[in-house]
C-alpha cells in the first residue's frame, strides 16, 4: 500500500514541474517589456544601435518561436543548465549552487528555532487551557504572525548587536552570525507552528481514549507523550513542511536585512538588474524544491499515519 | 451572514480582539484620510537638521534627509492601506470567479482552472510576486497588483469549494427547473452563500498585503524615492540603524499595528461565523 502510495505521489510530480515552468517562462514572457529594452535602458543612450539590440535577441534566442524558447528552457533546466547571467556573465546553476549552501544554513537555522518554540509553547498551552500561560503563548503566536520579517530583524539587530554586542549584524562568518537571522525567520514560522500545535493537542486531548489512558492510571507524562503528543504531532508534520516554502521565501527578506550572499538576496538583485535568465532560473529552483520538500513530508505523513495511505480521510 | 448578524446582536461578535482590531484599522484610516490635516510637517520636505532624535518638536525624530518622521509614517498609511485594498480587489474578484466557474460548471473547467491554481500555489510565499514584479518592473503600483494575484489561489479555492456543497441544494435545481440562466444562478443564489468566508479571507488578505507590500518595497521593488511608505523608510533606515533607530523603528511599529489589527479583526469574524474554530 505504501509503495503504491509512494509512487502515486511521484508519478504526479512530473505534471506539477511541467506546470510550474510553464507559468515562470508565460510570466517572463507575456507581460509587458522587452527583456532587450529594460535590459539596456540602463546604457547610456546612442551608445545601443539598433544593430546591437538585435544583435543581442539572437543571441538571447528571443526570436525564436515561442514555444522554441520554452523547450530550450525546460531541456536545459532538466539537464542543469538554467543558462546564463547577462549581468554576472556566469552559468545561473553555478551562480545558484555557490549560494544555495548559505540558504540551506538559514533555512535550517530557521525550522529549528520554529519548531522548537512552536512545539513547547503550542503544548505548554495545550496542557494548560484557560490558564495565563495559554493566553501569553496564543498572545506570542499572534505578534509572530503579525510581525514584518524585515522589521523584526532589524529590531534584533539593533538591541542584539548594537545594544549588547552579543552577535555580528551582518555578513556570514560562522555559527554566531547565524543567531539572529535564523530567530528572525524562525519566529514567524514559529507562531503558525504554536497554533497548529495546540488546537491539535487540545482536540486529542478531548478524545475517549486519553480519558481511559488516564483513569487506567498511567501517569501523566506517559498519556501527555505517548499517547497524546504523536497523534497530535501528525497535522502539525505537514505545517512544518509548508513553512519550508515560508523560509524559501522568507530568506529572500532576511537576508537583504542581514546582508548574507544566499540565494534570496541573489533573486532580488537579478530582479533590479532586470537579468531575466538568473530570475527565472532561481525562482524555478527554489519552486521545484519546495514542491520537492513536501512530497516527501506527504510521503513520511503516509508512514505515520496508515489513514492517509489507505486512502481513508484523517479524522 | 447570518451568523455574523446573529453574533452581533448575542453580542458574542464584541471580543477584545475584535474591538482593539476595528479600533487600530479605524484609526489608521482616520489616519490616511487625515494625513493632510493632522501631520504636523510635509512629508517630502526638509524641515530640521539631519537625523534628529525623537523630542517634542518632532516626535518620531527626522530621517537622514531632516523630514519628518512622524508626518511621513502619517502618509505612508494611504500607501500601505490602497495596497490593500488594490491587492484584496485584484485577488479577490479574480479569484471568486474563477472559484465560481469552476465550482458551478465542474468537468474539463473545473480540472482547467484548479490546475491552474495548484500551479500558483507551487510557489513558496512571495515568490510569484517576485516573478510578476520581475516582469513588470519594480514600482508600488506592480506591487499591489502582484500581491493581489498571488492570493487569487486562495480566494479561487475558498469559493469553488463553497460552491461545490451549494450547488448540490435542492433550491439550485428548482432555479434551474424553472428556466433561471446559470449566471442568474450563480449571482443570486450561489454567490451570497460564499460572502462571509470571503469577508474573512478578505480581512486577513488585507493585512498580509500590508505587510508583503512593505516588504517588497523594503526590498527595493515596490515604492521608490522620495514617496513615503513604510517598508521604504524602514530600508532606508537600516542604513544608520546603529546611529538612528527611529528611522527604521516607528514606520515598522505603523505595519506590525496595521497588520495585528486585521489578523484580530479577521480571527475573530471567523470565530462568530465557525463557532467549531472557537471550541478549539
Amino acid at each position: 500500500m505504501l509503495l503504491r502510495f509512494t509512487a502515486r505521489r511521484l508519478l504526479q510530480l512530473a505534471p506539477v514541474l511541467v506546470l510550474i515552468s510553464l507559468m515562470i517562462f508565460s510570466i517572463m514572457h507575456a507581460l509587458p517589456g522587452d527583456p532587450v529594452q529594460l535590459m539596456l535602458a540602463g546604457a547610456e543612450s546612442g551608445s545601443v544601435t539598433p544593430e546591437r539590440q538585435e544583435e543581442l535577441r539572437q543571441a538571447m534566442g528571443l526570436d525564436d518561436p515561442l514555444y522554441v524558447q520554452y523547450l530550450r528552457f525546460v531541456g536545459g533546466a532538466v539537464t542543469g543548465d538554467l543558462g546564463t547571467s547577462v549581468r554576472l556573465r556566469e552559468p545561473v546553476t553555478d551562480l545558484i549552487l555557490a549560494r544555495l549552501g548559505s540558504t540551506l544554513a538559514l533555512s535550517l537555522g530557521g525550522i529549528i528555532i520554529a519548531v522548537v518554540i512552536g512545539l513547547s509553547t503550542g503544548v505548554l498551552a495545550a496542557l494548560r487551557q484557560g490558564t495565563w500561560i495559554d493566553t501569553a503563548s496564543m498572545v506570542f503566536a499572534n505578534i509572530g504572525v503579525s510581525v514584518p520579517l524585515f522589521w523584526l530583524g532589524l529590531v534584533f539587530i539593533l538591541i542584539f548587536s548594537f545594544r549588547l554586542g552579543w552577535f555580528p549584524p551582518a555578513g556570514q562568518d560562522g555559527l554566531r552570525s547565524l543567531v539572529l537571522p535564523s530567530l528572525t525567520l524562525g519566529l514567524v514560522s514559529a507562531g503558525v507552528i504554536s497554533r497548529l500545535t495546540r488546537s491539535s493537542l487540545a482536540n486529542v486531548l478531548a478524545l475517549d481514549y486519553i480519558r481511559l489512558a488516564k483513569a487506567k492510571g498511567l501517569p501523566d507524562h506517559v498519556v501527555y507523550l505517548r499517547h497524546a503528543l504523536r497523534n497530535a504531532l501528525v497535522p502539525v508534520l505537514t505545517i512544518v513542511g509548508l513553512q519550508f516554502g515560508a523560509m524559501l521565501s522568507g530568506a529572500v527578506v532576511t537576508e537583504t536585512v542581514f546582508s548574507r550572499p544566499g540565494l534570496g538576496r541573489l533573486v532580488v538583485q537579478a530582479i533590479l538588474w532586470q537579468d531575466y535568465p538568473l530570475v527565472q532560473g532561481i525562482v524555478l529552483f527554489m519552486a521545484t524544491s519546495y514542491v520537492l520538500v513536501n512530497l516527501v513530508v506527504d510521503i513520511s505523513y503516509a508512514w505515520l499515519d496508515p489513514r492517509i495511505r489507505d486512502g481513508e480521510a484523517p479524522a | 451572514m447570518r451568523a455574523l448578524a446573529l453574533s452581533m446582536k448575542r453580542g458574542s461578535l464584541f471580543t477584545p480582539s475584535f474591538i482593539i482590531g476595528v479600533g487600530v484599522l479605524f484609526g489608521w484610516v482616520a489616519l490616511a484620510l487625515l494625513a493632510a490635516e493632522l501631520a504636523p510637517y510635509d512629508p517630502i520636505l526638509t524641515v530640521s537638521g539631519a537625523r534628529e532624535a525623537p523630542s517634542l518638536e518632532f516626535l518620531f525624530g527626522t530621517d537622514r534627509l531632516g523630514r519628518d518622521v512622524l508626518s511621513r509614517v502619517m502618509f505612508g498609511a494611504r500607501v500601505s492601506l490602497l495596497l490593500g485594498f488594490i491587492s484584496v480587489a485584484v485577488g479577490g474578484l479574480t479569484g471568486t470567479s474563477l472559484g465560481l466557474v469552476a465550482g458551478y460548471y465542474r468537468g474539463r473547467v473545473d480540472t482547467l482552472v484548479m490546475r491552474g491554481i495548484d500551479a500558483m500555489l507551487a510557489f513558496p510565499g512571495i515568490l510569484l510576486a517576485l516573478i510578476i514584479i520581475a516582469a513588470l518592473g519594480p514600482s508600488i503600483t506592480h506591487v499591489m497588483i502582484a500581491v493581489g494575484i498571488s492570493t487569487v489561489p486562495r480566494y479561487a479555492r475558498l469559493v469553488r469549494s463553497t460552491v461545490l456543497s451549494v450547488r448540490e441544494q435542492d433550491y439550485i435545481d428548482a432555479a434551474r427547473l424553472i428556466g433561471t440562466s446559470d449566471w442568474k444562478i450563480m449571482l443570486h443564489h450561489v454567490l451570497p452563500n460564499t460572502i462571509a468566508p470571503l469577508l474573512v479571507l478578505s480581512t486577513l488578505q488585507f493585512g498580509n498585503a500590508i505587510s508583503v507590500g512593505a516588504g517588497l518595497s523594503f526590498l527595493g521593488l515596490g515604492a521608490q524615492p522620495p514617496t513615503a511608505e513604510w517598508g521604504l523608510m524602514a530600508a532606508v533606515g537600516r542604513e544608520v540603524l546603529g546611529r538612528a533607530w527611529w528611522i527604521s523603528t516607528f514606520p515598522g511599529l505603523a505595519i506590525f499595528t496595521a497588520v495585528m489589527a486585521c489578523n484580530l479583526l479577521g480571527d475573530s469574524l471567523g470565530k462568530s461565523l465557525d463557532p467549531r474554530q472557537s471550541a478549539s
